[in-house]
């Protein structure tokens, strides 16, 4: 059995990286990069969106950075997986929510960092307004909680944290939403996410 | 127990409809308006202020292909995948629809219903990326009747249901994408997607 993550670090594949380096996997790594490598046609092959991460495992191949956790989880079990399906339904829907309420407005401001000619700075302005009721949600849910499904840290926690990990490179301000910025650190800290990080 | 599914029939809670018909589930329907979405039965089952949600016999749950993945599992049947790998493609195709196509799809939508929300270069850019996205759906389909191959499943729901306005409201020329033709004429032809669209408040 053989699994492969295409994608580099500083790309959506830290997301499945991490959990790779949680579950404990060994994997072959081959770093396709965003900016070129990921629309060259051999890549496409893999995944016609031309995004990565992929992976293939044993021949499955998927796309979808948090489609992709959640298979290996499923596969993999251990700790990380939720212990029953309303669980498994909560860490879908945050799964989901993430990309859906976060991400897109995440990367804004991550892109006017990085490109700053690249993004108006009406787009900022509309990825912050975006973002503050959303945290405000994922700041209740957080409440009287160590992690998204209870005390232990799960798959739901994973997925969330590492889109909003981006955030902690703009150097978001987290000061109005406590539980969020007190939980993501923890979760920003655990050995995996730092070993992830320093794939090579 | 008893399930609530809260959302108007014309909205995103159709895909929850549409499931809840497929698995012959008996629920109760709240029609909440997509403009009416802050009141507090509404924002007790989900914060966010969108629909649909649910109330599972106590399960709360928001995000609509997450909550049709969740009544999938829970209730099996020729929707749900036999085997890791193909839940693993299920869930891959429902984030798709979500961070791919439902995007460019949503900007098409409101040029029809509500152009007045959106700017000329908005559905340009929509209309120049649809093609990209669509292309990928089309290959899928390829040589197959559905998503995970000759059975329609999960994936083909939660697909279908983002795409579904493409058809019902935008008119979209599938021309260049005979494969998605087909695929969504059979997928939109299934008697719980009708049933789905006939829900009243209950």
């Amino acid at each position: 059995m053989a699994l492969t993550i295409y994608g580099i670090p500083t790309s959506r594949a830290l997301r499945i990286l991490w959990l790779a380096n949680e579950l404990g996997l060994d994997f072959k790594y081959v770093p396709v990069d965003f900016s070129g490598g990921s629309r060259q046609p051999e890549f496409m092959k893999l995944n016609p969106n031309g995004h990565v991460p992929v992976i293939d495992d044993d021949g499955l191949i998927l796309w979808e950075s948090l489609a992709c956790n959640l298979y290996l989880i499923k596969k993999h079990g251990g700790p990380l997986l939720p212990k029953n399906l309303a669980d498994e339904g909560r860490a879908l829907q945050w799964s989901f929510w993430v990309m859906t309420e976060v991400e897109k407005a995440a990367l804004s401001l991550l892109r006017k960092l990085v490109y700053p000619a690249d993004i108006a700075d009406a787009e900022v302005a509309a990825a912050r307004g975006k973002l503050v009721p959303a945290f405000s949600v994922l700041n209740g849910a957080l409440m009287g909680k160590d992690c998204l499904l209870g005390t232990e840290f799960t798959i739901a926690d994973l997925n969330v944290a590492a889109v909003l990990a981006w955030l902690k490179i703009v150097k978001y301000d987290f000061s109005a939403i406590p539980n969020v910025e007190a939980w993501l650190t923890r979760c920003l800290a655990r050995p995996a996410y730092v070993a992830a990080k320093a794939t090579k | 127990m008893t399930l609530t599914i809260y959302g108007a029939t014309l909205s995103r809670a159709a895909r929850v409809l549409w499931m809840a018909k497929e698995l012959g589930l008996d629920f109760r329907s709240v029609q909440i308006s997509p403009d009416d979405t802050h009141v507090p039965e509404l924002l007790r089952v989900n914060p966010n202020g969108r629909i649909p949600a649910i109330d599972d016999g106590g399960v709360l749950l928001f995000e609509s292909l997450a909550i049709n993945l969740y009544l999938l599992k829970k209730h099996g049947g020729p929707l749900l995948p036999d085997n890791i790998s193909d839940e693993g493609r299920m869930v891959q195709w429902s984030f798709w629809a979500m961070t791919e196509l439902e995007g460019p799809l949503v900007q098409l939508l409101l040029n029809v219903i509500r152009p007045e929300t959106i700017s000329p270069a908005d559905v340009a850019a929509a209309t120049e990326k649809l093609p990209h996205v669509l292309r990928v759906l089309e290959g899928a389909l390829t040589g197959r009747e559905y998503l995970l191959g000759s059975a329609f499943t999960g994936a083909d729901l939660n697909v279908a249901s983002v795409l579904s306005y493409l058809k019902t409201i935008v008119n979209y020329d599938f021309g260049s994408f005979p494969n998605i033709s087909a695929w969504t004429s059979r997928c939109l032809g299934r008697p719980a997607f009708s049933a789905a669209a006939a829900v009243t408040a209950s």
